[in-house]
């Protein structure tokens, strides 16, 4: 929501993760704190392996951190590497999600797998129909949204996906490499795409990403190395 | 929310509709087995429901005409008769007959007697034609023989008169009855016995006749007499049927009865006991046994379903608990799916019995309870098969989504 706008609603503190034990200990995630505002597009970048993905997926609650804390729009979620809400509750509300592909759920329509967002949190049909429609319309999905994710191009599908992960207004959308399976004008607009959902519905979209021409659309860049996330310098992004 | 299920159905209705097809098939033997079960208990007992009667008398110290051999007298019929409390009797007999027809057919049915004239088979279920009129030359045949009226039978050395078509009308065997009087029936297994006799003895004399003792005439002759022994006294019968007259007691009768010492006596209820307990008990249990065999191989096959449809869709439940799905939305999938797929089987399964159960060759009677179990059963099946996929289901993790 517009009210939500400038607030802090992802925040991070000494958040780790270490996978394995002896010696194939890694660990992916150094203790990192950060935090994301309602409204901007920050970048993720970084060479692979450097844990990225592993940064999405705990702050998206689906991998559980070794150590530290995360609130999400004011609600604690993760305490010293514990839960301590419902965790899917939280991803039902207050996340969406874009992934690279096979993010959509085969035997729904383009219009279905939209509604599903809002209906999974007891939305009525009748409502759940009427905001789908009008979020894929202004996408420019209008005409596509009874197609089946198998009929759909990827850009095709990539917009139905962006729409479920925007429908329910949550505060943070995590996206990870959403425009590498897309060629670069595709994954410019989906990038646009995110600026625009991020301001006009109060989301803080964090999106990793390896493709420098379109960081011109985003608020914030910070860079993955090792396990450690470092805020870039904005002069850098234009270089 | 939305139905998931019937989506995801959707999506492959052809591979769908032949899961539920094939299961439809294993669980249409199911029914067949119970049908044929109770087709059983009922033909076993055709006889004794037919006939009636309130006591059954026999030799002493067998059990009935059903469950071993029997022989009394037929002039026992008489002598019962003249019983205080005895209304009416009737001699009973079958026999077993094996025809061949002039166009080389083989008619094969249980000849069984009425006792004329107090039973002329007015309370056989006719379903065309009439019931004997004459003592003499009549026979009354089911359908499942494929005789029309009016047909005329060779039978021993006499011709015999189709003139009523029963339906339903089988001996314990499965075999179809045909009715004519007692002593035409006796008659017959005379004939037929003297027959068989001539026939052997005829078989006889050939084979002396091809060996070296054929060139004496003497010889001969006395293969063929040897052997015949013509039959003198009154033919028995197998059982007399009593019926008690109104206001007197079975049991007394029965046991005034039962101090003769040439007989037993057995109520009719002990008569049906002893067909569905004794004669049939072994088949009864084996196709009991067999239906419950089907029904844990349904329960397997089922189950083995549910959880390869849970599999195959493990990515969309990954995804659905990525989205914070709660548990009673892949509760719901899971478990609706598999009933949707029991309850197509199981109409399928009526289907297939509407169409396929009368042309079975021997009576498969399916009850309406028998119908609403096999339902129980198959919900029970299909939640047992959900709990098995949903198993599987709870175990998705979001993570899966990312790996793929
Ligand atoms: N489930 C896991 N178990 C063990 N190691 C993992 C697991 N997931 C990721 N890693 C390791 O953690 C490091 C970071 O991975 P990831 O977060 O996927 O990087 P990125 O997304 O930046 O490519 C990599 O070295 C990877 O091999
Ligand atoms: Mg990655």
């Amino acid at each position: 929501m517009n009210e939500r706008l400038g607030k802090v609603v992802l925040h991070v503190e000494g958040l780790s993760k270490v996978y394995g034990e002896g010696p194939t200990r890694l660990e992916a995630l150094k203790p990192t704190t950060f935090n994301a505002m309602a409204g901007e597009v920050v970048a993720i970048l970084g060479p692979s392996g450097s844990g990225k993905s592993t940064l999405l997926t705990i702050a998206g609650l689906i991998n559980p951190p070794t150590a530290g804390s995360l609130t999400l729009n004011g609600k604690l979620a993760i305490k010293d590497g514990q839960p301590v809400a419902n965790l899917s509750t939280l991803r039902r509300q207050e996340l969406g999600y874009v992934f690279q592909r096979s993010n959509l759920i085969p035997f729904l329509n383009g219009e279905e797998n939209v509604r599903l967002a809002l209906e999974i949190d007891g939305v009525s049909h009748r409502e759940s129909r009427e905001r789908a429609r009008t979020l894929l319309d202004s996408l420019g999905m209008g005409g596509r949204m009874k197609a089946m994710p198998s009929k759909l191009s990827g850009g095709e599908q990539q917009r139905v996906a962006i729409a479920r992960a925007m429908i329910h207004q949550p505060s943070v959308v995590l996206a990870d490499e959403p425009t590498a399976a897309l060629d670069s004008s595709r994954g410019r607009q989906v990038m646009e795409l995110f600026r625009d959902s991020a301001h006009e519905h109060g989301a803080a979209v964090l999106v990793v990403t390896h493709d420098h021409r379109t960081l011109d659309l985003v608020d914030r860049v910070l860079e993955m190395e090792d396990g450690v996330l470092a805020e870039k310098d904005v002069a850098a992004r234009t270089a | 929310m939305m139905d998931l299920a019937i989506r995801d159905i959707r999506r492959d209705l052809g591979r769908f509709v032949l899961t539920a097809a094939g299961l439809g098939m294993l669980m249409s033997v199911v029914l067949a087995m119970t049908g044929i079960y109770n087709g059983m208990v009922v033909d076993a007992t055709v006889l004794p429901d037919t006939y009636g009667g309130d006591l059954w008398v026999v030799q002493r110290d067998t059990q009935g005409p059903f469950a071993e051999s029997s022989r009394v007298p037929s002039l026992l019929v008489d002598r019962i008769r003249a019983v205080p409390g005895v209304e009416r009797t009737r001699g009973y007999m079958t026999l077993s007959v094996q025809q061949q027809l002039p166009d080389g057919e083989t008619l094969r049915f249980t000849l069984a007697g009425l006792s004329w004239p107090d039973d002329l088979g007015n309370n056989l279920p006719l379903e065309q034609g009439r019931a004997l009129r004459q003592p003499h030359y009549e026979l009354v045949v089911d359908n499942a023989l494929g005789l029309p009226l009016g047909t005329a039978l060779l039978l021993g050395r006499d011709q015999y008169t189709v003139v009523g078509i029963t339906s339903g009308m089988v001996s314990s065997s499965g075999d179809p009855l045909v009715f004519a009087s007692v002593s035409d029936a006796l008659r017959i297994q005379n004939d037929l016995a003297n027959e068989a006799l001539r026939l052997e003895r005829e078989s006889r004399v050939s084979r002396v006749k091809r060996s070296p003792y054929g060139r004496d005439p003497a010889n001969l002759a006395r293969a063929g007499t040897q052997g015949t022994l013509p039959a003198t006294a009154p033919p028995p019968v197998t059982a007399v049927l009593v019926d008690v007259a109104p206001g007197h007691d079975v049991q007394k009768v029965k046991a005034s009865l039962s101090q003769w010492s040439d007989i037993s006596v057995y109520t009719i209820d002990e008569e049906r006991e002893l067909l569905v307990k004794g004669v049939i008990d072994r088949a009864r249990r084996q196709i009991g046994l067999f239906r419950i065999l089907l029904v844990v191989i349904s329960a397997i096959v089922m189950g083995l379903i549910v959880y390869t449809m849970t599999v195959d869709k493990m990515l969309s439940l990954s995804l659905l608990k990525l989205l914070g799905a709660k548990r009673r939305v892949i509760l719901r999938l899971i478990l609706e799916e598999s009933l949707l797929l029991g309850l197509f089987a199981y109409l399928v399964a009526l289907l297939i019995g509407e169409v396929a159960f009368d042309m079975f060759p021997r009576r498969v009677l399916v009850h309406d309870m028998d119908r609403l179990a096999l339902l129980a059963v198959v919900a029970g099946i299909s939640v047992a098969a959900g709990l098995v996929g949903l198993r599987k289901a709870l175990s998705a993790n979001p993570n899966e989504v990312l790996a793929s």
